[in-house]
């Protein structure tokens, strides 16, 4: 088991006031596997991603990634975890904007102190990955919304992280662009990755196979998706799961 | 992060930001600029103050004679006294102990005269010893000898200003020329010197270049004051062992000189070494005063730097979110912004040196303040702007490291 939640929760104080965003989370997900996230606004499912994505501790309960304890990390640690084994992917892509596409792309390199030579080799394998190689000097501002969520995905992809965390990776896209990177997503998921989609679109929950729906900070239920045509396809990969 | 990667990281923050980096910067600019002014002018004036009394020699006592009105001289003869002479020279050479040697001077104000032109000057009598305790060299020629005051021989030194007004393209060395009614032999010319432009205790200010260097045998014997009640000399220059001796001595010899005069108080007592110190002492209050107000300048330069850092946290608040999100720690963050306020100080720190540097040679090139450009305050200033970038950036970038990563990467 890749992630194990056991009775995770988590509150806000505001003012004087405990307010629960998460009761009683109880969740396991497996390598491979391709998650939906779903809930309304304000349903926790943010808070949850926060928590999985190591940017926020649990108040109570355990995350446990890879059999180490999470929830016990120091900040440091967590920043670890992050740069290691979480690959972030935004709604509003967060590139730096005086970086080019390369140089956001070796970030996460950076600050794992990874000598020049090999950050750069492994950047550019990313962004060929993404089919963005030769845009790798563009600033953000001189690419598309779609190609900046492709050099995104490339610094999410970068580090080899055990997770790729994708809060409404298509919410700022139009819906061919938006089709684009969710077919990158099953090919990155076909590839062996791990994905967790945070979503409250229906029709993006759809392109995973396992859907958690979230409401009032408990899961309202957890169930397999019924799979796209193209998906189908594709009998040898459904085999595994 | 690697350290390099932060250098690179803050210079490019300062390219982004060209203007209003430059803005940041100029408080530490003014800040180095101004402590090395400073710093320079001081060094420059304490180096004028010792050259002007290594002139009258650090070891040294001199006693000179009182300025009298014609009245008051007549009553201090009536009262015995007969002024500073030779035997004054001679008791306190025998008598007092720690005294190296002594050098007496006499000194009329006259004409000299060459060919159709003439000099105003002050012909100075003196005893050999004088070339040895003070550092006067002939820059041509040769300086007064003992040789020369033993024979009582008519050859005179000129100071490089009356040197240069009677003989414009001749050699002077060989030539006679007229004292009144005296012909004397030009052996020597001096260097020229820096004018005498300040009254030194008792002793008033005056141009060296107009003096004219005899023998004392000579000058007694050939010249004789306007005033037949002058004292036979007017100066006496008294060499101690060493420093430490000065005061003591001093008091030893006024009391003799009391004695000798018949408590008539018709002599000054100077010590240069004393002048300087006391005014050593002066200076350094005014240096002091000086240094804090360029302090002063740099600290309000680093509040600068704070005050733009502080600002520039809460603008790249997002980006602090995304950096965190990809996995910087607090420590990257806080390095990131530290290395960034002492980019902006280091940078400034060299600008202000240059200005620093500039600003000293302007001001010596123009005006007459003498300056002394020192290795030492270009590295205090230099050093003080990279610990003002340091200190100052300190807050706003621990701030920048606090940021909780979620609020952060939420932030508009």
């Amino acid at each position: 088991m890749l992630i194990e939640i056991k009775n995770l929760y988590k509150n806000y104080t505001m003012g004087e006031l405990e307010v629960p965003a998460l009761k009683d989370i109880n969740l396991q997900i497996r390598k491979n596997e391709y998650l939906a996230i779903m809930g309304p606004s304000g349903s926790g499912k943010s808070t949850l991603m926060n928590i999985l994505g190591c940017l926020d501790t649990p108040t109570k309960g355990e995350y446990i990634f890879n059999k180490s304890d999470v929830s016990q990390l120091n900040d440091d640690e967590l920043s670890a975890m992050r740069n290691r084994e979480i690959g972030f992917i935004f709604q509003n892509f967060n590139l730096l904007p005086r970086l080019n596409a390369l140089q956001n792309v070796e970030m996460p390199l950076i600050y794992s102190g990874i000598k020049k030579q090999e950050r750069k080799e492994r950047s550019i394998e990313a962004l060929e990955r993404v089919g963005l190689a030769e845009r790798m000097h563009h600033k953000p501002g001189e690419l598309s919304g779609g190609q900046r969520q492709r050099v995104a995905i490339a610094r999410a992809l970068v580090s080899k992280p055990g997770i790729l965390l994708a809060d409404e990776p298509t919410g700022a896209l139009d819906s061919k662009t938006g089709e684009e990177i969710m077919q990158l997503f099953y090919d990155l998921h076909k590839e062996g990755n791990t994905i967790i989609l945070i979503t409250h679109e229906q029709e993006i929950a759809d392109h995973a196979h396992r859907t958690i729906h979230i409401k009032d900070g408990m899961i309202h239920w957890d169930k397999p998706n019924k799979l796209k045509e193209y998906m189908l396809q594709d009998n040898k990969n459904l085999s595994q799961l | 992060m690697q350290f390099e990667e932060n250098i690179r990281l803050a210079l490019r923050g300062l390219i982004d930001h060209k203007f209003r980096s430059f803005l940041t910067m100029l408080g530490i600019i003014f800040g180095v600029a101004s402590v090395i002014t400073m710093l320079s002018i001081g060094e420059g004036a304490k180096k004028a103050a010792i050259a002007k009394y290594q002139d009258l020699g650090v070891n040294n006592i001199i006693i000179r004679e009182k300025k009298l009105t014609d009245d008051e001289l007549e009553e201090v003869r009536a009262k015995f006294s007969e002024g500073l002479s030779l035997q004054d020279a001679k008791v306190i050479q025998e008598i007092v102990p720690g005294v190296v040697k002594t050098a007496s001077q006499s000194e009329i104000n006259t004409e000299l005269k060459y060919a159709d032109k003439s000099a105003k000057s002050t012909v100075i009598g003196i005893t050999p010893e004088f070339v040895e305790m003070l550092n006067y060299k002939a820059e041509k020629g040769e300086f007064i000898k003992k040789e020369h005051y033993d024979k009582s021989l008519k050859v005179c030194v000129l100071g490089a200003g009356v040197a240069a007004t009677l003989f414009k393209n001749e050699n002077p060395i060989g030539k006679m020329v007229k004292i009144e009614d005296q012909w004397l032999e030009v052996i020597g010319i001096l260097k020229s010197k820096a004018l005498f432009t300040e009254t030194v205790g008792e002793l008033a200010a005056r141009d060296l270049n107009t003096d004219v260097y005899v023998p004392l045998s000579t000058f007694l014997k050939r010249f004789s004051h306007e005033n037949i009640l002058e004292s036979e000399i007017q100066q006496i220059t008294v060499q101690v062992k060493n420093s430490d001796l000065l005061q003591e001595t001093s008091t030893l010899i006024e009391s003799i000189l009391k004695r000798h005069h018949f408590n008539n108080a018709d002599y000054n007592i100077v010590i240069p070494y004393e002048l300087l110190r006391q005014e050593e002492k002066e200076r350094q209050i005014y240096n002091f005063l000086l240094g804090a107000i360029a302090a002063i300048s740099l600290l309000v330069g680093g509040i600068g730097i704070m005050n733009i850092m502080l600002a520039t946290v809460m603008e790249r608040t997002r980006e602090i979110g995304i950096r965190r999100s990809i996995g910087a720690r607090k420590s990257d963050i806080m390095s990131q912004f530290v290395s960034e306020a002492v980019a902006i100080s280091i940078t400034g720190g060299l600008i202000g040196v240059f200005l620093g540097v500039g600003l000293s040679l302007f001001v010596s090139i123009f005006t007459d303040v003498d300056i002394s450009i020192k290795m030492y305050s270009v590295l205090l200033a230099f050093g003080f702007s990279v610990i003002v970038g340091i200190s100052f950036g300190y807050l706003p970038a621990k701030n920048a490291a606090n940021l909780k990563p979620i609020d952060s990467l939420r932030y508009e």
